[in-house]
């Protein structure tokens, strides 16, 4: 149950990474970081961002409930 | 003032950033307590206030400073944005060497996207990394340098478990950065700055409980006036700036007519914000690895030596001079690299601009140089002093490593602050005109 468990956290946390890293990259820059005055967001997302925000969420979610219970069942095991 | 606050609240797209604001950085706070899976948290929270009340507290302020606590409890995100500050850091200093990176930032908007992917990937490389690191510190009970043996707190420390708890870090790290990318975008202010803002103010509360019940409640008294001044003191020298007068000629394009304003180019005192600071801490941070590497009870003449002048309590004269010396350093390294005299003269000569009483072209880049390296004297002497403060006012108490108002802490709580509200101000005064700042 454990390993099992284990295992698919793994994969979610590879798909979790691969959906962030696919993500266009917003206000990048450490000159950005503290100070560097006001950046405007022009335009809306596209379709693809926004279904990659959906996809993102619900792996997250995955995730989330994997770690939690994951982490309970080596506490009480 | 509250009146501008229920004005910000009234207003619907502006509320909805803000409560969107909110709402990411509490599941930001939440993951920092959820413990990655495997780790004992009651057992965890008992090692880190038995380390914290020990000798070796100094070692952890400065990761706790970033993490908000959340690392040493090997939280979820218990990374922070520390890899991605890292990695920024690596990343603008290789633009000054790598000939390709610079004509990528040359090239504006297109070469900016590509050098911030550049940045996540790294940022991915050192989550991984550091997370590896700490596992095995953990595994080891170097983590808590032996205070605490590790079969309390990893019950099960098979290959599998290990290796999960590295993936979910390294997942977390990269859900930490998308959160800052979700607040730049949907939010209010920079999401990375305000993340590193919420770890800075969680520490708060814990610390000033700390200092009410160790001592007297003058002293608590005392330090809370202090700090306000001290406060007061670092938003007048952020505010303040030198402003150039830049006369516009008129010029007809077609039949209609351009320019004729006079605006100013506005020189900032502390044109280079926290940055020096936040890079002379985590090179400093470099002596306190390397004595961990080796272990601390080694005998090594290096050792010897890093333990003598480079004690991370940061008491000692040798510690204080190469700190203060690093942060001018790279406030004057970190100005010229982002401020450049030849260029902006260059651009105002393209649109007609000069300064009064002074020649477009190469005079202009001269004064510009001469005015700013005049400015960032004192800028980078600031902030050189603000950063050793707490150091010199309260090293010799031993007191400094618990104290909440670090010079490091403090300007990077006004910084951030300043320009969140300013921005929501912005926002603001797109439909009325009076905002939070006069």
């Amino acid at each position: 149950m454990i390993l099992g468990l284990s295992i698919v956290l793994m994969l979610v946390s590879l798909l979790l990474i691969m959906l962030v890293l696919l993500h266009k990259g917003k206000g990048g820059g450490l000159s950005d970081l503290f100070g560097g005055g006001v950046t405007s967001s022009l335009g809306g997302s596209s379709v693809v961002e926004r279904n990659l925000d959906r996809l993102t969420i619900v792996s997250g979610s995955v995730w989330i409930v994997c770690v939690v219970a994951l982490g309970l069942l080596i506490q009480r095991g | 003032m509250l009146g501008a606050f229920v004005r910000a609240f009234r207003t619907p797209d502006l509320r909805n950033k803000l409560l969107f604001t909110l709402f990411i950085l509490t599941i930001y706070r939440l993951g920092s307590v959820i413990p990655a899976p495997g780790v004992d948290s009651v057992a965890i929270k008992q090692c880190l206030q038995n380390v914290q009340s020990g000798d070796a507290a100094g070692v952890y302020s400065l990761i706790n400073l970033f993490s908000g606590g959340a690392l040493l409890q090997l939280a979820i995100f218990g990374l922070g944005i520390m890899p991605y500050i890292t990695a920024s850091i690596i990343l603008n200093l290789l633009t000054v060497v790598i000939p390709r990176l610079e004509t990528l930032k040359k090239e504006g908007q297109a070469g900016q996207t590509k050098i911030t992917q550049y940045t996540r990937y790294l940022t991915l490389a050192l989550a991984v990394l550091q997370s590896t690191s700490i596992i095995a510190m953990a595994r080891t009970g170097q983590l808590f340098q032996g205070a605490c043996p590790p079969s309390s707190y990893l019950p099960d420390d098979g290959i599998v478990t290990l290796v999960t708890m590295v993936f979910v870090m390294t997942a977390g790290t990269c859900v930490i950065m998308w959160f800052g990318e979700l607040i730049t975008e949907r939010g209010v202010g920079n999401g990375m700055s305000l993340l590193i803002f919420t770890t800075i103010i969680s520490a708060f509360p814990s610390g000033m409980m700390r200092i009410w019940t160790e001592q007297s409640q003058w002293v608590f008294a005392i330090i809370c006036v202090a700090a306000l001044f001290l406060i007061a003191g670092v938003v007048f020298i952020e505010q303040a700036q030198r402003r150039i007068p830049v006369q516009y000629a008129k010029r007809m394009v077609g039949r209609r007519m351009y320019g004729g304003s006079s605006t100013y180019i506005p020189l900032k005192v502390n044109q280079a914000g926290v940055i020096p600071v936040i890079f002379a801490s985590s090179l400093l941070y470099l002596p306190t690895l390397v004595v961990g590497l080796m272990g601390p009870e080694s005998t090594s003449p290096v050792v010897t030596f890093l333990n003598t002048y480079f004690d991370p309590m940061g008491t000692h004269p040798v510690y204080m001079t190469t700190f203060f010396a690093l942060i001018v350093g790279f406030a004057f390294f970190y100005v010229a690299i982002t401020f450049n005299p030849t260029e902006v003269a260059d651009n105002m000569k393209k649109y007609g601009g000069f300064i009064p009483s002074i020649r477009p072209g190469r005079p202009t880049a001269e004064y510009l140089d001469f005015v700013l390296t005049r400015l960032t004297t004192p800028g980078a002497l600031y902030l050189g002093l603000i950063a050793l403060l707490p150091m010199v006012a309260l090293g010799s108490s031993g007191a400094s490593a618990n104290f909440p108002f670090g010079g490091v802490s403090i300007l990077i709580m006004v910084g951030v602050g300043l320009d969140t509200v300013k921005q929501i101000e912005s926002h603001l005064q797109q439909r009325n005109y009076e905002g939070f700042l006069r």
